[in-house]
Protein backbone atom coordinates (compact mmCIF):
# COMPACT_ATOMS: atom_id res chain seq x y z
CA UNK A 1 0.00 0.00 0.00
CA UNK A 2 2.68 2.48 0.86
CA UNK A 3 4.62 1.60 -2.03
CA UNK A 4 1.50 2.09 -4.77
CA UNK A 5 1.03 5.26 -2.91
CA UNK A 6 4.32 6.78 -3.56
CA UNK A 7 3.91 5.13 -7.12
CA UNK A 8 1.31 7.38 -7.82
CA UNK A 9 2.42 10.59 -6.29
CA UNK A 10 6.04 10.15 -7.85
CA UNK A 11 4.15 9.24 -11.30
CA UNK A 12 2.08 12.19 -10.84
CA UNK A 13 4.86 14.42 -10.10
CA UNK A 14 7.31 12.95 -12.81
CA UNK A 15 4.55 13.01 -15.85
CA UNK A 16 3.63 17.10 -14.49
CA UNK A 17 7.37 18.13 -14.62
CA UNK A 18 7.42 16.29 -18.16
CA UNK A 19 4.63 18.41 -19.33
CA UNK A 20 6.03 21.45 -17.67
CA UNK A 21 9.26 21.16 -19.69
CA UNK A 22 9.09 23.80 -22.32
CA UNK A 23 9.71 21.60 -25.53
CA UNK A 24 11.32 18.58 -27.33
CA UNK A 25 14.18 19.15 -26.73
CA UNK A 26 14.19 19.83 -22.99
CA UNK A 27 12.02 16.45 -22.88
CA UNK A 28 14.53 14.67 -24.95
CA UNK A 29 17.40 15.99 -21.99
CA UNK A 30 15.40 14.99 -19.10
CA UNK A 31 15.13 11.33 -20.34
CA UNK A 32 18.52 11.29 -21.15
CA UNK A 33 19.41 12.26 -17.49
CA UNK A 34 16.85 10.32 -16.51
CA UNK A 35 18.60 7.05 -18.62
CA UNK A 36 21.91 7.93 -17.10
CA UNK A 37 20.71 8.01 -13.63
CA UNK A 38 19.06 4.42 -14.22
CA UNK A 39 22.77 3.23 -15.47
CA UNK A 40 24.26 4.44 -12.38
CA UNK A 41 21.54 3.62 -9.73
CA UNK A 42 20.31 0.00 -11.53
CA UNK A 43 23.38 -1.96 -10.71
CA UNK A 44 23.56 -0.58 -6.95
CA UNK A 45 19.97 -1.18 -6.12
CA UNK A 46 20.02 -5.07 -7.63
CA UNK A 47 23.36 -5.40 -5.58
CA UNK A 48 22.11 -3.72 -2.13
CA UNK A 49 18.30 -5.44 -2.19
CA UNK A 50 20.54 -9.02 -2.98
CA UNK A 51 22.65 -8.04 -0.14
CA UNK A 52 19.54 -6.76 1.98
CA UNK A 53 18.00 -9.88 1.61
CA UNK A 54 20.97 -11.89 2.46
CA UNK A 55 21.76 -9.91 5.21
CA UNK A 56 18.54 -10.42 6.58
CA UNK A 57 18.48 -14.14 6.48
CA UNK A 58 22.02 -14.02 8.56
CA UNK A 59 21.07 -12.30 11.69
CA UNK A 60 20.31 -13.71 14.82
CA UNK A 61 16.59 -12.88 15.98
CA UNK A 62 17.96 -13.29 19.72
CA UNK A 63 20.89 -11.29 19.38
CA UNK A 64 19.44 -8.58 17.43
CA UNK A 65 16.16 -8.95 20.59
CA UNK A 66 18.99 -8.41 22.77
CA UNK A 67 21.44 -5.78 21.76
CA UNK A 68 17.99 -3.29 20.22
CA UNK A 69 15.20 -4.93 21.87
CA UNK A 70 12.82 -3.74 24.53
CA UNK A 71 15.18 -3.06 27.86
CA UNK A 72 18.64 -2.64 25.39
CA UNK A 73 18.92 0.73 27.31
CA UNK A 74 21.69 3.21 26.09
CA UNK A 75 24.05 0.46 24.91
CA UNK A 76 21.57 0.05 22.37
CA UNK A 77 21.43 3.42 21.18
CA UNK A 78 25.38 3.86 21.23
CA UNK A 79 25.19 0.49 18.96
CA UNK A 80 22.47 2.10 16.94
CA UNK A 81 24.36 5.15 16.50
CA UNK A 82 28.05 3.72 15.77
CA UNK A 83 26.16 1.22 13.16
CA UNK A 84 24.90 4.50 11.12
CA UNK A 85 28.34 5.95 9.91
CA UNK A 86 29.88 2.51 9.15
CA UNK A 87 26.61 1.16 6.81
CA UNK A 88 27.86 0.65 3.31
CA UNK A 89 26.43 2.04 -0.27
CA UNK A 90 23.02 4.31 -0.54
CA UNK A 91 20.23 4.78 1.05
CA UNK A 92 18.33 1.99 0.22
CA UNK A 93 21.05 -0.15 2.05
CA UNK A 94 20.33 1.42 5.87
CA UNK A 95 16.75 1.03 5.28
CA UNK A 96 16.74 -2.40 4.40
CA UNK A 97 19.10 -2.99 7.08
CA UNK A 98 17.11 -1.33 9.38
CA UNK A 99 13.91 -3.14 8.15
CA UNK A 100 15.70 -6.12 8.75
CA UNK A 101 16.35 -5.42 12.46
CA UNK A 102 12.75 -4.12 13.05
CA UNK A 103 11.68 -7.72 11.59
CA UNK A 104 14.18 -9.32 14.12
CA UNK A 105 13.01 -7.92 16.87
CA UNK A 106 14.31 -4.39 16.91
CA UNK A 107 12.47 -1.31 18.83
CA UNK A 108 11.02 1.18 16.55
CA UNK A 109 13.07 4.09 18.23
CA UNK A 110 16.33 2.24 17.98
CA UNK A 111 15.48 1.46 14.09
CA UNK A 112 15.19 5.27 13.80
CA UNK A 113 18.07 6.37 15.64
CA UNK A 114 20.27 4.27 13.24
CA UNK A 115 18.64 5.60 10.38
CA UNK A 116 19.16 9.29 11.69
CA UNK A 117 23.23 8.17 12.42
CA UNK A 118 23.47 6.52 8.98
CA UNK A 119 21.69 9.67 7.30
CA UNK A 120 24.05 12.87 8.91
CA UNK A 121 27.36 10.78 9.33
CA UNK A 122 27.50 7.94 6.37
CA UNK A 123 30.98 7.55 6.94
CA UNK A 124 31.10 6.59 2.63
CA UNK A 125 29.50 10.04 1.58
CA UNK A 126 31.84 11.78 3.97
CA UNK A 127 35.14 10.68 2.92
CA UNK A 128 33.93 10.66 -0.94
CA UNK A 129 32.01 13.27 -1.16
CA UNK A 130 31.34 15.81 1.62
CA UNK A 131 34.62 16.60 2.63
CA UNK A 132 35.93 17.24 -1.09
CA UNK A 133 33.26 19.08 -2.14
CA UNK A 134 32.65 21.05 0.77
CA UNK A 135 36.18 21.44 2.14
CA UNK A 136 37.76 20.79 5.22
CA UNK A 137 36.36 23.07 7.56
CA UNK A 138 32.51 23.45 6.70
CA UNK A 139 32.44 19.60 6.55
CA UNK A 140 33.99 18.82 10.03
CA UNK A 141 31.90 21.77 11.15
CA UNK A 142 28.59 20.46 10.00
CA UNK A 143 30.12 16.99 11.39
CA UNK A 144 30.36 18.66 15.20
CA UNK A 145 26.79 20.90 14.55
CA UNK A 146 25.16 17.16 14.16
CA UNK A 147 26.44 14.94 16.68
CA UNK A 148 23.89 15.48 19.17
CA UNK A 149 21.17 15.31 16.78
CA UNK A 150 20.90 10.57 16.91
CA UNK A 151 21.09 11.41 20.73
CA UNK A 152 18.28 13.50 20.46
CA UNK A 153 16.17 11.78 17.97
CA UNK A 154 17.10 8.63 20.21
CA UNK A 155 16.01 10.33 23.51
CA UNK A 156 12.96 11.88 21.68
CA UNK A 157 11.58 8.61 20.03
CA UNK A 158 12.34 6.85 23.32
CA UNK A 159 9.48 9.36 25.02
CA UNK A 160 6.99 9.01 22.21
CA UNK B 1 8.96 27.04 -8.61
CA UNK B 2 10.81 29.52 -10.59
CA UNK B 3 9.18 30.62 -13.77
CA UNK B 4 10.22 28.69 -17.02
CA UNK B 5 8.78 30.92 -19.26
CA UNK B 6 12.45 32.17 -20.37
CA UNK B 7 13.97 28.42 -20.65
CA UNK B 8 11.81 28.17 -23.95
CA UNK B 9 14.32 29.81 -26.26
CA UNK B 10 17.83 27.99 -24.27
CA UNK B 11 18.96 24.94 -24.81
CA UNK B 12 18.85 22.01 -21.60
CA UNK B 13 21.88 22.58 -19.38
CA UNK B 14 24.63 19.38 -20.06
CA UNK B 15 24.37 17.40 -17.11
CA UNK B 16 27.97 15.93 -15.73
CA UNK B 17 28.38 12.20 -16.61
CA UNK B 18 29.62 9.81 -13.53
CA UNK B 19 31.24 5.98 -13.14
CA UNK B 20 29.11 3.57 -12.97
CA UNK B 21 31.38 1.51 -11.26
CA UNK B 22 33.22 2.95 -8.51
CA UNK B 23 34.67 2.15 -5.06
CA UNK B 24 31.31 2.51 -2.97
CA UNK B 25 29.75 -0.12 -5.89
CA UNK B 26 32.42 -2.56 -5.08
CA UNK B 27 31.77 -2.62 -1.22
CA UNK B 28 28.50 -2.96 -1.49
CA UNK B 29 28.94 -5.84 -4.00
CA UNK B 30 31.46 -7.82 -1.80
CA UNK B 31 29.13 -6.91 1.25
CA UNK B 32 26.41 -8.64 -1.02
CA UNK B 33 28.46 -11.35 -2.17
CA UNK B 34 29.73 -12.53 1.30
CA UNK B 35 26.06 -12.30 3.09
CA UNK B 36 24.94 -14.50 0.10
CA UNK B 37 28.10 -17.07 0.45
CA UNK B 38 27.43 -17.31 3.80
CA UNK B 39 23.51 -17.81 3.35
CA UNK B 40 24.72 -20.95 1.18
CA UNK B 41 26.93 -21.91 3.42
CA UNK B 42 24.69 -21.87 6.70
CA UNK B 43 21.02 -22.29 5.20
CA UNK B 44 21.50 -24.28 1.51
CA UNK B 45 21.72 -22.85 -1.62
CA UNK B 46 18.23 -23.50 -2.01
CA UNK B 47 17.24 -20.86 0.21
CA UNK B 48 19.80 -18.24 -1.00
CA UNK B 49 17.80 -18.68 -4.41
CA UNK B 50 14.87 -18.21 -2.77
CA UNK B 51 15.63 -15.04 -1.19
CA UNK B 52 17.15 -14.05 -4.93
CA UNK B 53 13.78 -14.30 -5.85
CA UNK B 54 11.94 -12.65 -3.51
CA UNK B 55 13.93 -9.63 -3.46
CA UNK B 56 14.02 -9.32 -7.65
CA UNK B 57 10.07 -9.22 -7.08
CA UNK B 58 10.50 -6.98 -4.78
CA UNK B 59 12.70 -5.10 -6.92
CA UNK B 60 9.79 -5.39 -10.01
CA UNK B 61 6.94 -3.84 -8.16
CA UNK B 62 9.40 -0.98 -7.02
CA UNK B 63 10.47 -0.58 -10.42
CA UNK B 64 7.53 2.33 -11.82
CA UNK B 65 8.34 4.19 -8.67
CA UNK B 66 12.40 4.18 -8.70
CA UNK B 67 11.56 5.01 -12.43
CA UNK B 68 9.80 8.00 -12.13
CA UNK B 69 11.90 9.56 -9.18
CA UNK B 70 14.80 9.18 -11.19
CA UNK B 71 13.03 10.96 -13.53
CA UNK B 72 12.20 13.97 -11.57
CA UNK B 73 15.42 13.75 -9.61
CA UNK B 74 17.23 14.16 -13.16
CA UNK B 75 15.13 16.58 -14.69
CA UNK B 76 14.44 19.01 -11.96
CA UNK B 77 18.16 20.07 -11.57
CA UNK B 78 17.54 20.93 -15.54
CA UNK B 79 14.55 23.59 -14.65
CA UNK B 80 16.12 24.73 -11.40
CA UNK B 81 19.29 25.69 -12.15
CA UNK B 82 21.46 25.76 -8.93
CA UNK B 83 23.52 29.62 -9.25
CA UNK B 84 19.66 30.25 -9.79
CA UNK B 85 18.93 28.29 -6.16
CA UNK B 86 22.00 29.20 -4.38
CA UNK B 87 21.29 33.56 -5.76
CA UNK B 88 17.63 32.40 -4.02
CA UNK B 89 19.48 31.26 -0.46
CA UNK B 90 22.15 34.21 -0.57
CA UNK B 91 19.93 36.75 -1.07
CA UNK B 92 17.70 35.99 2.38
CA UNK B 93 19.72 36.13 5.73
CA UNK B 94 17.87 35.61 9.36
CA UNK B 95 14.82 33.19 9.83
CA UNK B 96 13.85 33.23 6.41
CA UNK B 97 17.45 32.43 5.15
CA UNK B 98 16.84 29.53 7.26
CA UNK B 99 13.53 28.34 6.39
CA UNK B 100 14.11 28.62 2.65
CA UNK B 101 17.74 26.51 3.02
CA UNK B 102 16.05 24.00 5.30
CA UNK B 103 13.14 23.73 2.46
CA UNK B 104 15.07 23.60 -0.32
CA UNK B 105 17.49 20.91 1.18
CA UNK B 106 14.47 18.59 1.93
CA UNK B 107 12.19 19.42 -1.61
CA UNK B 108 15.55 19.71 -4.09
CA UNK B 109 16.12 15.96 -5.06
CA UNK B 110 19.41 14.99 -6.13
CA UNK B 111 22.45 12.60 -4.57
CA UNK B 112 25.48 13.49 -2.76
CA UNK B 113 27.50 14.75 -5.97
CA UNK B 114 25.41 17.18 -6.58
CA UNK B 115 23.92 18.54 -3.29
CA UNK B 116 27.36 18.95 -1.47
CA UNK B 117 28.85 21.61 -4.83
CA UNK B 118 25.75 23.31 -4.27
CA UNK B 119 25.73 23.98 -0.78
CA UNK B 120 29.49 25.00 -1.24
CA UNK B 121 27.98 27.40 -3.81
CA UNK B 122 25.79 28.98 -1.36
CA UNK B 123 28.63 30.56 0.69
CA UNK B 124 30.29 32.38 -2.95
CA UNK B 125 26.56 34.13 -3.34
CA UNK B 126 26.43 35.37 0.07
CA UNK B 127 25.00 32.65 2.03
CA UNK B 128 25.79 32.44 5.77
CA UNK B 129 27.11 29.28 7.44
CA UNK B 130 24.17 28.78 9.12
CA UNK B 131 22.18 28.60 5.75
CA UNK B 132 24.41 26.39 4.46
CA UNK B 133 24.41 24.01 7.10
CA UNK B 134 20.61 24.05 7.38
CA UNK B 135 20.68 23.35 3.61
CA UNK B 136 22.71 20.01 3.96
CA UNK B 137 21.72 18.47 7.30
CA UNK B 138 17.94 19.26 5.90
CA UNK B 139 18.83 17.03 2.72
CA UNK B 140 20.54 14.51 4.89
CA UNK B 141 17.97 14.31 7.30
CA UNK B 142 14.90 14.87 5.40
CA UNK B 143 15.26 14.49 1.99
CA UNK B 144 11.61 14.10 0.32
CA UNK B 145 12.75 12.14 -3.05
CA UNK B 146 14.26 9.78 -1.25
CA UNK B 147 11.56 9.30 1.79
CA UNK B 148 9.19 8.70 -1.45
CA UNK B 149 11.28 6.52 -3.17
CA UNK B 150 13.38 4.38 -0.69
CA UNK B 151 12.21 4.66 3.17
CA UNK B 152 8.29 4.34 2.58
CA UNK B 153 9.14 1.20 0.22
CA UNK B 154 11.41 -0.86 3.59
CA UNK B 155 9.85 0.64 6.85
CA UNK B 156 6.61 0.73 8.13
CA UNK B 157 4.38 4.08 7.50
CA UNK B 158 4.31 5.11 11.32
CA UNK B 159 7.96 4.86 12.08
CA UNK B 160 8.96 7.13 8.71
CA UNK B 161 6.29 9.85 10.09
CA UNK B 162 7.61 9.38 13.30
CA UNK B 163 11.21 10.13 12.34
CA UNK B 164 10.07 12.72 9.55
CA UNK B 165 8.30 14.45 12.77
CA UNK B 166 11.44 14.27 15.15
CA UNK B 167 14.05 15.32 12.57
CA UNK B 168 11.80 18.20 11.49
CA UNK B 169 13.48 20.81 13.75
CA UNK B 170 16.90 20.09 13.19
CA UNK B 171 17.89 21.99 10.19
CA UNK B 172 16.97 24.79 11.50
CA UNK B 173 18.50 24.10 15.15
CA UNK B 174 21.48 23.06 13.56
CA UNK B 175 21.52 26.42 11.22
CA UNK B 176 20.98 28.51 14.29
CA UNK B 177 23.85 26.73 16.14
CA UNK B 178 26.26 27.36 13.18
CA UNK B 179 25.42 31.26 13.39
CA UNK B 180 25.94 30.95 17.00
CA UNK B 181 29.10 28.78 17.34
CA UNK B 182 30.78 30.05 13.70
CA UNK B 183 28.89 32.73 12.40
CA UNK B 184 31.23 36.07 13.44
CA UNK B 185 34.79 33.92 12.71
CA UNK B 186 34.74 33.96 8.83
CA UNK B 187 33.15 36.64 6.40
Amino acid sequence: MNILIGTVLLGAVALWLYWKLPNAEWRAAGIANAWRMAQFTAPRIVVALLGAGFFAELLPPEQVRALFGEGAGVSGVLLAIALGPITPGGAFVSFAVGAAALKAGATSSLVVTYVTSWSLFSASRFLAYELPLMGRQLALRRLLLCLPVPFLIAGAAHVV
Amino acid sequence: MPSLKNIKTEAPPEQPARAVFDTGFYILALSALAAGVLVVVLKGSERALEIAQEEMMFMAVLAPKIAAGMFIAATLPLLLPRDKVAIWIGRESGMRGLLLAAFAGAAIPGGPAMTFPLAASFGLVGADVGAIMAFVSSWALLSLNRTLIWEFSFLPVDLVWWRVLLCLPFPILIGLAARAVFGGRDA
